[in-house]
């Protein structure tokens, strides 16, 4: 019960600055990081028409993913941001995944993996907001319906920031601390599985095809 | 007036016992009321089927009734047990319980009503598939309980956890914001799962054969709209477990209940309003299945984006925790 | 247990904080779920239009917002500025 809060750090003294490194963090991702280059490996090794079982996977993803983009965007738009939007998706599902092996921890657990992932989606769907629409138009579009109305709009776009980098979070640390306290009050008897299969694989499934879709949906609200 | 920790514990006991199964008995009451008569309307429409359409409300409506019997174990165990710890801060935690399980069954109990009702319409309607219906009800039903479930779990810890060596000024606030937080959330995600549930089984009677894409959509769909009830239950467990330095001014405590008042009303909003975000995708899975896919991601982007205020609540609660 | 004037103060601006944005919370959550309703209702009866009503569903959804955000101004007006 008492390791609920405890994160392992690292501080390092720079010139004045604390700089601190959640090492757990930063391991549990580069570990995702590495099984979804083993995947991309396997994925496209000997490539062929007749595909493979690595392949097959890898051609779902893709396939389904550019599909969505494209609704969403258009044609041209969807070739550009489409293996963003694929790359986001399996980096999140497998993260949400990650907590269901004993011993390893769901990156999006920590605060700081979805709050940079929504940061990111943010940037680049201003980014793409005022390529497309040109600066002038994307400012003025602060000062709609009213001129007095532009702090609140900006504080309106900020919170998306907010509200997609917490809901991933809460739903995952949430989840985890549930199996926690329901395996400690069961005395770890039946039920972790069935939980386990139920916020990791299920909720974490959704959660990150939520986070994706919503990436994409500001994205295609800035351009149009 | 001085009163002893002892009368005191027991005062906070009784009440919250007293919230907790009044509070409770009227989700559950509310939703088999509706089984009922929607059973009712069924018999009527349907005479020869009464044997089966009986049994399906009694089914769907001992299942609504569990919300109700969570909240009356609860407060059988205010009423009669010997708690752990003894200071004043056991008198907030039982109190803190009582509120939990009293407001959180109200949802689930209303909820899991709906699924039990529309069977019995659906059963009229479509008497074939007497058996696909009742599966699809309790599994339906079973997950409208998951909020409910949750208020138990915190009621439960409020009750067995021995918080009498943290400093009583202003622990006491944070247990019964805790209580407050899970149990007021869960009303609107417990109402919302059973919008969906009750849209799934009138859809299966509809259109028998889009069974199985009925179910995953109800499914996700309550799984969403199950968001904000896990936001306050962890803002609860947070209120629970966080140790607050000792400190006499009011505003410290306040800062805590208001964390648990802000979450808990946060909550119910959203809640219903992902529950019916699910229903209008289920209902519509049944009348055009081959939108299907369509329909689950345009309920997923519609139920994330109007969970945002839940999520604005939750970032309120934690910085009245964490920064004030 | 003494209380003075100003924590009096900061009580009540902390506890009206946290009803602000709770209480704020619950229409545009409601408002925003009907919306998404009749989007999926929309698309049900026209699937070849779901472009179009997604982004109609958005901007409904937004607009139905924003007293979900005015009520989060206020609540952190109420913590940092009062």
């Amino acid at each position: 019960m008492e390791d609920l809060g405890k994160i392992h750090q690292l501080i390092i003294h720079l010139g004045g600055y604390d700089i601190t490194l959640n090492l757990e963090v930063i391991l549990m991702t580069w570990i995702v990081i590495g099984m979804l280059t083993l995947f991309g490996y396997l994925a496209t090794r000997r490539a062929g028409l007749v595909p493979r079982q690595f392949q097959v996977l890898g051609e779902i993803f893709v396939g389904v993913f550019f599909k969505i983009t494209e609704d969403a965007l258009d044609k041209e738009r969807a070739e550009k941001y489409g293996p963003l939007v694929v790359a986001l998706f399996m980096f999140l599902m497998l993260s949400n995944w990650l907590g269901i092996i004993p011993h390893l921890e769901e990156p999006t657990k920590d605060l700081n993996t979805p709050f940079a992932l929504g940061i990111m989606g943010f940037v680049i769907a201003h980014y793409a907001g005022i390529r497309s629409k040109g600066f002038k138009a994307y400012i003025n579009e602060y000062f709609q319906p009213m001129f007095f109305m532009a702090p609140l709009n900006i504080i309106g776009e900020l919170s998306k920031i907010v509200s997609i980098s917490f809901r991933l979070f809460g739903n995952i640390m949430g989840g985890a601390i549930i199996i926690l306290v329901v395996s400690h009050l069961t005395y770890s008897i039946v039920l972790p599985p069935l939980l386990n299969a139920f916020f990791g694989l299920f909720v974490g499934t959704i959660q990150a095809f939520v986070f994706t879709m919503l990436t994409v949906v500001y994205i295609s609200v800035q351009v149009k | 007036m001085q009163m002893d920790v002892d009368t005191l514990i027991r005062v906070a006991a009784f009440t919250g016992g007293g919230i907790a199964m009044g509070f409770g008995a009227i989700g559950a009451a509310i939703g088999e009321g509706y089984t009922a008569a929607q059973a009712n309307v069924a018999v009527s429409r349907n005479p020869s089927l009464s044997g089966d359409l009986f049994k399906n409300m009694l089914v769907g409506q001992a299942v609504a009734e569990s919300a109700s019997i969570f909240a009356l174990v609860i407060a059988i165990l205010l009423l009669f047990l010997d708690v752990p710890g003894h200071s004043k801060l056991t008198a907030a935690a039982l109190f803190g319980a009582g509120l939990c399980i009293g407001f959180g069954a109200i949802g689930s109990g209303i909820g899991s009503g709906f699924p039990g009702g529309q069977c019995c319409m659906g059963i009229a309607r479509q008497p074939a598939v007497v058996s696909k219906m009742t599966t699809n009800m309790l599994i339906g039903s079973a997950v409208c309980q998951t909020p409910a479930i949750f208020s138990m779990v915190v009621a439960l810890m409020l009750l067995f956890m021995d918080f009498s060596k943290l400093p009583l000024f202003p622990t006491w606030a944070a247990l019964i914001g805790a209580g407050v937080s899970t149990g007021l959330a869960a009303i609107g995600s417990g109402y919302g799962g059973g919008l969906a549930a009750g849209a799934s089984c009138e859809g299966l009677a509809r259109q028998p054969e889009a069974g199985s894409n009925l179910t995953t959509t109800m499914l996700v769909g309550q799984a969403v709209a199950q968001t904000p009830s896990i936001f306050g239950l962890l803002i609860s467990f947070i209120l629970i477990f966080k140790t607050f330095p000792e400190s006499t001014s009011l505003s410290a405590a306040m800062a805590l209940l208001s964390a648990g008042i802000c979450m808990g009303f946060g909550g119910i909003g959203p809640g219903i309003g992902n529950g019916m975000a699910a229903e209008g995708a289920v209902r519509w899975v049944a009348r055009n299945i081959k939108s299907a896919g369509e329909l689950m991601r345009i309920m997923l982007v519609g139920q994330a984006v109007s969970q945002s205020t839940s999520i604005y609540a939750m970032v309120i609660s934690l910085v009245l925790i964490f920064v004030l | 247990m003494a209380i003075e004037g100003v924590d009096i103060v900061k009580a009540a601006a902390f506890l009206g904080a946290g009803i602000s944005m709770g209480l704020g919370a619950i229409g545009p959550g409601v408002g925003e779920g009907m919306v998404a309703a009749k989007a999926c209702e929309a698309i049900g009866k026209n699937p070849k239009e779901a472009g179009l009503l997604t982004r109609t569903m958005l901007v409904g959804q937004a607009v139905s917002e924003s007293t979900g955000i005015y009520s989060l101004v206020i609540a952190l007006l109420l913590l940092f500025v009062v």
